[in-house]
């Protein structure tokens, strides 16, 4: 079936947010003085620090608690932070790499129909709620994935992962 | 008539008499009852001459609450945290209701739905009037009163976006299925708003038709409903010839003006747009359009269909170019086969800019449309190269070595892309053994598995130490704010630890939740109580008692209390200086009873709260009673309370006990010292 195809084709990975754990303490300032690509945010005491080659964004803070973003699968994440943990290695740091966990997936998907959002809310009452004043999409839940969709009337659909 | 039977004769007849509260025997006389409490009501006489009915309004939510004893108990004794948080809600409800103009039902739904978000715990970690908002506009939805919440945050001053979530889950965590929100219940507010006059109702009239329009156009699905409203209501009174501007209209939809043209424009594409008034009045369109976004969808569809046509038809010209490179090649083969050999001698070194030019700049006669084409390698070299194909291939025709050595230039051309791109060869390879990676990578032990880590690139990362100065230096001047307002606060800091007022702001540390008391008797749950909290040992304890057990037990407490405040005293000797510093709290909460004390019933019993305390913890340990706070400063009440104690005592017949020998000084002959305080 076409629709099928068209549904099975479009689905795309678009984000993967994973943690680790250096069980050391870093020190910010030495990775902001001598790091190439980062960002130090003082006021928050956190460190940005940007990888080209797995194009990701890890946010480094002192405890030694890593979160990285923008990997596109879950073995290029896992990738980029071995990277990251290698660099820190190198800029002097006893790093152990542990606890390695990925967080949220997210992906993009679109159906080649359009949505009928209000239809769709009352069809589906306990899972999907639609607050037009708010966002333009419906956000359903679904408990025993742990995800969250967000369905626009354009037929694209959005799903991430549920918190909470 | 209860139709009890008297103690004395047995007889069943027994007069009620409800005025006096009696109840007694007709046949003996004997009373078996007095002081029975009636339900009656009774009449009181005002000063302007009429009656008023005694008695005091009871609210149906104020459960739990006790009379105050004697009044004036100021003290949340009676009230649990619960019964104070609903009743905050429910006033602070009824406030931002009567600013919407809600009716009491919808007030009481409103406070209905708070008790249940409080019940389930979802106030904590929440602002008050963030729920409460929360509760309202679940009520305005549920009724379909025209209220956004857009007027809630206008209301409270808070982020439209905050509110909306603590709604959401308000709903959610309720189960309560808020409808979908119509925009034709704006219609009628907006329209009075704008001010038509009379002609109000044919304005909203033709608006709601405009709307229905709208949504049968799909254009209602994933925008403000407010939106749309202001949209119809500016066409409807356009239809009706009333000049309202876009700002007027905006003013009281509270949308953004680009939002407003965008849904004009966005009607002026169906179909409808292109009736007159009067058809519009009386035809109904019978198709339905396709939502806006997905024809914009639709229309990005399009232009990538033409984009990915047109780059097929580039391909196809590119096919052009390469066949006339072929031919170019085989010229040059053909005009140089000594040259053949050093190219493919420095083709192996994979400089090849420098061969192909310095091949090329030997021929002059071919070589000036060849050395423009050799020193542009990039994508220009494809121009040129049309551009000397052209005119080489008049000359190459007469060759006729067509296709003899096509893989001399392909080979002259084959490393070209590899030596432009030589920086990421190493990290291309790297990427190819990347992907060839087990996942089953030892991880478990902790330790760093570097294959595939590529520790040239990531030293790249690392800067050396010129940078790194250059790079503190430019975070210095970006961040010079921030780093000043620190350098003030510490200065600030240093500055009031000299002067010694500096005071540490600790976080706030969460009150421990008291267990709830559990006692058999009030006397000992009051005991306990006061344990917890801690009130002025002073106050007589005896008395307490006697109010709950009539004089039973009297002696013994006049005996223990003796020891008990000596006992105190002398531990409040020991320990005066740690007192004065407790004292602080203690005059305060003794400050709070003496308005109580000063009247003497309160005084009684207040007096006796605390004293039980005493003899129960001498008991245990001597070391208790210093939670025990003794006040050493001046009580005031405290030669007030020693003869209006004994009164009482002596009333109830007991044994006379002078003031000096209740304090005991016969036992303790120090205390005399301290009681010249007094």
């Amino acid at each position: 079936m076409d629709a099928d195809s068209d549904v099975a084709l479009d689905i795309l990975i678009t984000n993967v947010v994973c943690v680790f754990r250096t069980r050391c303490h870093l020190n910010l300032r030495k990775i902001a003085l001598e790091g190439a690509n980062v960002i130090y945010k003082r006021d928050v005491g956190k460190v940005l620090m940007k990888l080209r080659k797995p194009r990701i964004t890890a946010t480094i803070w002192s405890s030694g608690k890593i979160i990285c973003t923008g990997a596109t699968s879950e073995e290029e994440a896992k990738f980029g932070a071995r990277r990251l943990a290698r660099s820190l290695q190198k800029l002097g740091f006893q790093v152990i790499f542990t606890d390695f966990k990925v967080v949220n997936v997210l992906a993009v998907c679109n159906m080649p129909f359009e949505i009928r959002l209000p239809e769709f809310t009352k069809n589906n009452r306990p899972h999907a709620s639609y607050e037009p004043e708010l966002h333009p999409a419906v956000c359903y839940r679904i408990k025993s994935l742990r995800a969250t969709l967000q369905i626009f009337s354009t037929g694209s659909i959005t799903v991430t992962e549920l918190w909470k | 008539m209860t139709g009890r039977v008297c103690r004395g004769c047995g007889g069943t007849d027994i007069e009620l008499d409800a005025a006096r509260g009696d109840a007694v025997c007709t046949g003996c006389g004997s009373v078996l009852e007095d002081n029975i409490i009636v339900s009656e009501v009774q009449f009181v006489e005002n000063s302007g001459g009429g009656s008023s009915a005694v008695g005091q309004f009871v609210s149906l939510d104020g459960a739990g609450k006790t009379p105050t004893l004697g009044g004036g108990f100021h003290v949340n004794l009676g009230k649990e945290s619960r019964a104070q948080t609903l009743q905050n809600g429910r006033r602070q409800i009824h406030h931002l209701g009567n600013q919407l103009q809600l009716n009491q039902h919808c007030l009481d739904t409103a406070f209905n739905f708070f008790k249940m978000a409080v019940s389930k715990h979802l106030t904590r970690g929440r602002k008050m009037a963030h729920v409460i908002a929360a509760c309202l506009y679940l009520v305005c939805r549920t009724e379909g009163t025209p209220h956004m919440l857009l007027d809630l945050s206008d209301l409270l001053q808070v982020n439209v976006y905050v509110l909306g979530k603590t709604f959401l889950l308000l709903a959610r965590e309720l189960c309560i299925n808020a409808p979908a929100i119509d925009p034709c219940l704006y219609i009628p507010r907006f329209a009075h708003l704008l001010e038509f006059g009379e002609k109000n109702h044919e304005v909203s009239m033709t608006a709601l038709r405009l709307l229905q329009r709208m949504k049968r156009d799909w254009m209602h699905t994933g925008r403000r409903p407010s939106g749309l409203c202001g949209a119809a209501l500016l066409v409807a009174a356009r239809m009706h010839d009333f000049r309202r501007t876009v700002k007027e209209v905006i003013s009281v939809v509270k949308v953004c003006e680009s939002t407003l043209r965008k849904r004009l424009t966005e009607f002026e594409d169906t179909p409808t747009s292109q009736l007159t008034v009067d058809e519009f009045m009386k035809i109904d369109l019978e198709e339905e359009c396709d939502p806006p976004s997905y024809t914009a969808g639709q229309r990005k569809l399009r232009l990538k269909q033409l984009e990915q046509v047109l780059s097929k038809k580039l391909e196809e010209v590119e096919g052009e170019i390469s066949t006339y490179q072929d031919a170019i090649e085989n010229e040059l083969e053909s005009s140089r086969p000594k040259a053949k050999g050093a190219l493919a001698n420095l083709t192996r070194d994979g400089s090849v800019e420098d061969t192909t030019s310095s091949v090329f700049g030997e021929d002059d006669a071919e070589d000036e449309e060849l050395e423009a084409a050799a020193s542009h390698l990039n994508k220009d070299f494809y121009q040129e190269i049309l551009g000397s194909g052209l005119s080489s291939s008049s000359e190459g025709a007469g060759d006729p070595d067509g296709d003899t050595r096509p893989p001399a230039l392909e080979s002259l051309l084959g490393p070209l892309p590899t030596a432009a791109s030589l920086g990421i060869s190493d990290s291309i390879r790297e990427c190819i053994s990347s992907q060839s990676q087990d996942p089953t990578d030892a991880c478990g032990d902790g330790e760093l598995d570097l294959s595939g880590i590529d520790d040239l690139e990531i030293d790249r990362y690392i800067l050396n130490e010129a940078e790194a100065r250059v790079k503190a230096e430019l975070w210095m001047r970006e961040n010079a704010e921030y780093l000043r307002e620190q350098r003030e606060k510490e200065a600030r800091i240093a500055k009031e630890k000299e002067l010694g007022i500096y005071k540490e702001h600790k976080p706030k540390k969460s009150c421990k939740r008291r267990e709830p008391i559990q006692a058999s008797t009030a006397g000992e749950a009051i005991e306990k109580m006061l344990e917890q909290k801690k009130i002025s040992s002073k106050i007589n304890y005896s008395v307490l008692r006697d109010l709950n057990s009539k004089g039973g037990g009297g002696l013994q407490e006049e005996d223990a209390q003796p020891e008990g405040r000596t006992a105190t005293r002398k531990l409040s000797r020991r320990k005066t200086p740690a007192r004065r510093h407790r004292a602080d709290p203690v005059t305060g909460v003794g400050k709070r009873l003496r308005p109580m004390v000063s009247a003497q019933p309160a005084k009684k019993a207040a007096a006796g709260e605390p004293l039980p305390l005493s003899p129960s913890t001498l008991g245990a340990e001597p070391a208790r009673p210093t939670a025990v706070l003794v006040e050493s400063g001046p009580v005031s009440y405290h030669p007030e309370d020693d003869p209006d104690e004994d009164d009482p005592d002596e009333d109830d017949g007991e044994p006379c006990v002078s003031a000096l020998q209740m304090m005991g000084s016969g036992d303790y002959g120090c205390d005399g010292e301290e009681d010249d305080g007094y």
